[in-house]
């Protein structure tokens, strides 16, 4: 049985990052717990993508990973214990609403990893697919499409992946209802959400 | 009445309703009347596939509930004869939504939550979000809980292993093979229900560490498997290597080559048979697993009976990794010193059968007020976690399994998505399956070795 190993460079995170902004003039990276991050947008995305499978020194050949996080507009406490402590509260503001789409890419020939990420506007989500660079990123748009509603265009089979066919909403939204939405194959009962329930009422 | 007779009356009844010749349901309920049957099935995703293909092709459903599709995965075949044209894997059954429900509970619960997502290999789950955490807590798990963490994540990538030459021998007709790797992974069970309480979702990687120490028995236990293992791992070859059934119904079968591999993303055992030799305890090594001495196995042939060998050899080998940290094994505690972070992980049995830190408690209910606050601030609110997002990843029994952590400094995660190879790796099959025949779908299926609780999370 054979052992192959990296056999290619590890480019250090400052390297890598130099080597992007040489080819795309104005991309902004920071660097975090030891992970690089860049922050490229929608136009030049695919490019970008492109770029780092098949440049020999970024050499991406793996889509690690594609996820999404949702931060919404406006002010949010962040509620730690306020009811029966009055412990801190964190809050936090934000001018737009946007959904951020985080690309993890990994070359196995040098052994780095390099995120990145774009921020889309979170009313009308819209991103063009990934599928024609990295193919796995089928499913995995298919679940932020699911869980976010960002929509790929380009996408080959945009449906929800997860979830049911005729559900409502995209539930990883920080502004999905939790609670007060018709409970599914329980003859629809409708359950309030928390803050309109009393306080001793049971749910069944 | 039977209810043969009333249905056909009430078709009979619709069929004479009917003015518009041109409406396809009701010119085939009629057809269906005049002794030609059709059938009609109906789904959103059914029409999708249903109006696409041509019509010598017949479509057949397997699953969701199929005894050798793993679990509740439904997999739409186009059949040209009994030759597979195309594949479409539907998940989504067992969906539990763990991510968004760990957004609602603070950090060290999430552990509760994620262990149960790949239920064959809990202890994975758990390091790599532990991993995760810890990195942007700033803290590292003392010596002695890494080996540990190594030590039993080894010992679950054998029983999943174990568990998928089961399931995987029986989907193909060999009942022996499943009795023989349950008994095995028993037994390996017994040692985590040593040590966790539990014998699966276990919970008991924890950020800072682990949840307790060791039992004292711990070793001798691990050596008595280690004991045991080879020779069993030994009668699976025995039984299977050579068996002219397995061999023909494995070899050729779900080929995929590594270019191809890594288009689809997959990693893990399915990229290793294909020919590339990518560990992530290689390249990303961690909790010390790299001061351990160990190959990684591959195979150049890319079908299910190189993910057989792969997977036969990846069993030895961690084995290999178990004996080298069980003899190195450090003492110590196994949570970090920082009571901010760290619950008391040094509990003893008392006389009423539950586990207490007698120590830790005097300290807190008599000696001093502050940690009394501080224990009681920890049991609720937990602790916060700096804001940021992490990338952790660790070499599971399938693939590359990655927790994309974001905090935004808070005691409970922002946002938590889990990169889960069984998801990612499910896409190859409609490649691997292309052209075979309906009975190999079941062969690969097995040898991708999805996990139903992992993919739909």
């Amino acid at each position: 049985m054979s052992t192959p190993t990296a056999t290619g460079t590890r480019l250090a995170n400052d390297a890598l990052a130099a080597r992007l902004t040489a080819r795309f003039s104005g991309l902004a990276s920071d660097e975090a717990y030891g992970e690089l991050t860049v922050h490229a947008d929608a136009a030049t995305l695919v490019d970008l993508l492109t770029f780092c499978r098949d440049d020999d020194a970024v050499g991406c050949e793996l889509l690690a990973d594609l996820s999404g996080v949702h931060w919404p507009r406006g002010g949010h406490d962040i509620e730690l214990q306020p009811t029966t402590t009055g412990w801190p509260t964190f809050r936090l503001s934000q001018e737009e609403g946007r959904v951020e789409v985080l690309y993890v890419l990994r070359s196995i020939r040098h052994g780095h990893v390099l995120r990145i990420a774009v921020a889309v506007d979170d009313e009308d989500p819209r991103l063009p697919t990934a599928t024609g660079v990295y193919e796995t990123a089928n499913f995995h748009e298919r679940e932020v499409y699911d869980f976010l509603g960002v929509e790929f265009d380009g996408h080959p089979d945009l449906t929800r992946i997860l979830m049911p066919d005729d559900w409502v909403g995209h539930p990883h939204r920080k502004d999905y209802p939790l609670g007060g939405v018709d409970v599914p194959y329980k003859h629809d009962k409708h359950v309030p959400p928390p803050d309109e329930r009393a306080i001793r009422e049971v749910i069944r | 009445m039977s209810d043969t007779t009333l249905h056909g009356t009430e078709a009979a009844e619709a069929a004479d309703r009917a003015t518009s010749a041109d409406d396809p349901t009701l010119a085939a309920l009629r057809a269906g009347l005049e002794g030609e049957s059709e059938l009609f099935v109906e789904g959103a995703d059914w029409e999708s596939v249903a109006d696409a293909v041509r019509d010598e092709t017949l479509i057949v459903n397997m699953g969701p509930q199929h005894p050798s599709t793993h679990g509740v995965l439904r997999l739409v075949l186009e059949l040209d004869g009994e030759t597979v044209t195309n594949l479409t894997p539907i998940i989504g059954y067992l969906h539990t939504g763990i991510e968004k429900s760990a957004e609602y509970r603070n950090w060290v619960q999430g552990t509760t939550f994620f262990t149960r997502m790949d239920y064959l290999s809990p202890l994975f789950n758990e390091l790599a979000y532990c991993l995760g955490v810890e990195r942007l807590l700033g803290v590292e798990a003392p010596p002695r809980a890494q080996a540990v963490r190594v030590i039993l994540t080894e010992f679950n990538r054998i029983a999943s292993h174990l568990v998928w030459l089961a399931t995987g021998g029986m989907e193909l007709g060999s009942t022996t093979v499943m009795t023989y790797g349950f008994r095995e992974r028993e037994h390996i069970l017994d040692l985590f229900e040593s040590q966790s309480g539990l014998r699966m979702n276990h919970a008991y990687i924890r950020p800072g560490g682990l949840a307790n120490q060791v039992t004292d028995d711990f070793v001798a236990r691990a050596e008595a498997l280690l004991r045991r293992l080879p020779e069993k791992i030994g009668e699976f070859e025995d039984l299977l290597t050579e068996n002219p059934i397995w061999n023909d119904r494995l070899r050729g079968v779900g080929v995929i080559d590594v270019e191809r591999a890594l288009a689809l993303g997959v990693t893990g055992p399915l990229l290793r048979a294909a020919g590339l030799g990518h560990d992530l305890r290689r390249t990303d090594p961690y909790c010390g697993i790299e001061q351990y001495d160990f190959d990684v196995p591959t195979d150049t042939a890319g079908d299910s009976y190189a993910r057989y060998t792969v997977r036969i050899e990846e069993m030895r080998q961690s084995m290999r990794i178990i004996r080298q940290a069980l003899d190195t094994l450090p003492s110590g505690p196994v949570m970090v010193a920082d009571r901010r972070i760290a619950m008391p992980s040094q509990q003893q049995l008392g006389a009423d059968g539950m586990g207490n830190d007698p120590a830790y408690i005097r300290h807190i209910m008599g000696e001093s007020m502050e940690a009394l606050i501080n224990h009681f601030k920890l049991s609720t609110e937990g602790f916060t976690v700096p804001a940021g997002q992490v990338y952790s990843a660790v070499e599971s029994p399938r693939g590359e399994l990655g927790y994309a952590i974001t905090s935004i400094g808070s005691n409970k995660p922002w946002r938590v998505h889990v990169r889960e190879p069984s998801f990612v790796n499910l896409q190859a099959a409609r490649e691997m399956t292309r052209g075979h025949q309906v009975a190999d779908v079941i062969a690969v299926v097995a040898s991708i070795d999805p996990v139903m609780g992992g993919v739909d999370r």
